[in-house]
């Protein structure tokens, strides 16, 4: 890469994925909290601090757009397996079962989207289980919410690390996911658009809330 | 180096393509999780008294200017036929051009507003004769609304200007207004434009146009409109020495300037 | 790699549009240039409206993009602040006025900040009654939060400096939660599509223009003598 910064550079994405194919005994969460303890994750994924320069891991490159997409790969698997299951268990009615009916719908033509752009590098589609957000409606909208602010946050959060035609076909995306979120909230009476500036989480706090549902079985 | 864009979108598209050499933005502490854009507190709109809390139906009026808070000025966008009523119909009471007599963009003080048969009229206060006439005209006619808090009051017994802002008082003068068979016409009226620079010491350094007019001396040039402005006889004022205008002393009315937007509305009494 | 075809998403042009011109992944540079000037920074204060050096200043582009968001900023949140006060809305389409009127005015105040002394002055509006009518109200305010989507989406790719980068990101998602809503109270589909396009930074002044919300400052001042009654 030639776009190396004077900062000790770490490719913690890479190292986080090779480390996780290594021990595969451990859950992502679990391995997170090791590296955090450790010092040893230099500004993973780049948190970004008002004003300061980020202190990326590395600059914008094909490479890691692949990397990224396939992080946001993962997260349109994991919705759009959501919402299916949701409906086949025909755990929802009314408005909820459209919301799931539409954005279902769209998390597909997502992963569709990912999985083509990725061609061969596109990553697996992991085993999930929802347990009963995906039986009972009320927990099936909550973790709507949660899902979609998640991919909103997520996707922002890696919008300064992707090239910029990258960039440009994530921004299709991200906004719907925004869309979704408010749609889902506002039917369960929650505040459509609770922040002025909707946050910027890095990977590694993805990652965290992800493992925190328990969801993803195997990758 | 601040630009007008004066609603012009060429102007728009001009600054879009434009840059400036360099911008300062702020830097901040960090926040955990968040991306801390400069530290914004959450900015609620200053309150009015004006504010609905209920949607006006159709027919009900809704006050756009109560002139102790806030009052609500407009300009004529077309010209337009004021009518009695809020009904293309009703009796045309006057007729409203774009321009004032001194070149200005014609503007209207905005009462109330109501929805007839879908359409919104505005109750608006008409700088006509006799003195005190409102009138309607369809809101497609008017422009964009202009907010004032200030509020003039004239009295014509004590010989004072009092400027009130959201009902408090911030300025007070001594004035001088018309002579006994030149009287300065009392009732509700506004500002309706600002003269500066002009070279003529009778009305001092500068001058406000209203919307109130002489009923007296109807031929007049120019209408015969009651103007408030300075003066190049200061000793005369207090007193009853125009042919109608309000006069106040030059330090006042420059002072009245700084704090006396156009729109403002006036009473006299 | 798989290179992206947009061409499947570019339906008209704007993805394409908003590249032109950009050369490579300039901000790669630009992150270089003010990490080794960002050494200095860690563990200082705010550095709040000081000209700084020139490495760390935003590109003449980044300022302009900045400005003509703020420029959308401004008249969102003029339209928004007016109706709340114009009492002709209730319910749940008051409340979305008022919250979503609150951030415009934080979108305003942050590009302002962030701007400083090259933030564009705001405009003169004519709502022409939209804010004075419920419905009129829900069908701008959809297309207001539509467009700001759009707009944010084409200029983001253009964006040099990751500050006003993650501005615009950040502002993004929130004017399509914005979007959403509104269509959601309106009784519209909140999300009619998969992926949202981007807009050009013309396609949007175009828009803009077609609302006739901006208004010419009226003259309200001359230097013509008074002819009054004296």
């Amino acid at each position: 890469m030639s776009d190396h910064l004077t900062v000790d550079v770490v490719d913690t994405d890479v190292a986080f994925r090779e480390a996780l194919d290594e021990s595969s005994q451990e859950t992502r969460a679990g391995f997170l909290q090791k590296a955090l303890v450790a010092g040893g994750v230099i500004a993973a994924g780049g948190v970004v601090l008002g004003g300061l320069p980020k202190l990326v891991t590395a600059a914008p490159s094909p490479s890691q757009d692949i990397q990224i997409l396939n992080f946001a790969l993962l997260l349109e698997y994991l919705e759009a397996e959501f919402y299916a299951e949701a409906l086949r268990n025909g755990a929802l009615s009314g408005e909820t079962r459209s919301f799931a009916q539409v954005t279902g719908a769209h998390e597909q033509a997502h992963v569709a989207f990912l999985r083509k752009a990725l061609g061969s590098r596109a990553r697996s589609k992991p085993t999930f289980d929802f347990k009963d957000t995906t039986r009972d409606q009320a927990k099936f909208q909550a973790t709507a919410v949660l899902l979609e602010d998640t991919g909103v946050a997520a996707y922002n959060g890696q919008a300064q690390n992707l090239t910029k035609k990258t960039l440009a076909a994530a921004a299709t995306i991200v906004s719907v996911e925004g869309r979704h979120a408010a749609w889902i909230r506002d039917i369960i009476a929650q505040n459509p658009a609770p922040n002025a500036f909707d946050p910027l989480k890095t990977r590694a706090q993805i990652e965290a809330a992800v493992g925190q549902t328990g969801f993803i079985k195997a990758s | 180096m601040r630009k007008r864009l004066g609603g012009s979108i060429a102007a728009l598209a001009l600054l879009a393509l434009l840059g400036f050499a360099i911008f300062a933005y702020g830097r901040e502490p960090a926040t955990a999780t968040a991306f801390a854009l400069p530290a914004v507190p959450f900015v609620e709109a200053p309150p009015t008294d004006t504010d609905g809390s209920k949607a006006a139906g159709d027919g009900e009026p809704f006050v756009l200017s109560n002139s102790n808070g806030v009052s609500r000025w407009a300009t004529v966008a077309e010209p337009v036929q004021v009518r009695a009523e809020p009904d293309a119909e009703a009796q045309v009471v006057a007729r409203l051009k774009t321009v004032t007599p001194e070149g200005t963009t014609n503007a209207v003080l905005a009462l109330q507003r109501v929805s007839r048969g879908g359409k919104l009229w505005v109750q608006v206060r008409l700088p006509i004769l006799p003195n005190n006439t409102l009138g309607w005209v369809p809101r497609s006619s008017l422009g964009g609304y202009n907010v004032v808090t200030t509020h003039l009051v004239i009295d014509t017994k004590r010989l004072s200007a009092t400027l009130y802002r959201r009902g408090r008082a911030v300025f007070r003068s001594p004035v001088g207004i018309g002579q006994r068979r030149w009287p300065t016409p009392t009732g509700r009226f506004y500002i309706r434009n600002k003269l500066t620079k002009y070279k003529n010491a009778f009305y001092g350094p500068l001058a406000f146009g209203t919307s109130a007019r002489t009923a007296v001396l109807t031929d007049w040039p120019a209408g015969g409109f009651i103007g408030i402005h300075g003066t190049n006889a200061p000793n005369l004022i207090p007193g009853r020495v125009s042919h109608g205008c309000v006069r106040l002393r030059n330090p006042d009315i420059l002072r009245l300037a700084t704090l006396m937007s156009v729109g403002t509305p006036i009473t006299i009494r | 790699m798989t290179e992206f075809t947009l061409e499947e998403l570019d339906q008209d042009g704007a993805i394409q549009e908003a590249m032109d011109g950009v050369g490579g992944d300039s901000r790669a540079g630009f992150l270089k240039k003010t990490a080794v000037v960002g050494g200095g920074l860690v563990g200082g204060g705010a550095l709040l409206g000081l000209l700084a050096e020139p490495a760390m200043a935003a590109t003449k582009r980044d300022v302009a993009i900045a400005n003509f968001a703020l420029t959308l900023e401004y008249l969102e949140a003029e339209f928004y602040t007016e109706a709340v006060r114009m009492g002709a809305l209730s319910g749940k389409t008051l409340n979305f006025a008022r919250v979503v009127g609150a951030h415009e005015r934080a979108h305003v105040a942050a590009l302002r900040k962030m701007l400083g002394r090259a933030a564009v002055a705001k405009p003169r509006f004519n709502f022409r009654g939209t804010t004075e009518d419920e419905a009129a109200f829900q069908r701008t305010a959809i297309t207001l939060e539509d467009t700001g989507v759009a707009a944010y989406k084409g200029q983001a790719p253009r964006i040099d400096t990751i500050a006003v980068l993650n501005a615009a990101i950040a502002i993004h998602t929130v004017e399509a939660r914005h979007a959403s809503w509104i269509r959601h109270i309106a009784g519209v589909s909140p999300a009619p599509a998969a992926f949202d396009q981007p807009k050009s930074m013309s396609q949007i002044l175009a828009a803009v223009q077609g609302t006739r919300f901006l208004a010419a400052a009226p003259r309200v001042t001359t230097r013509k003598a008074p002819a009054f009654a004296g």
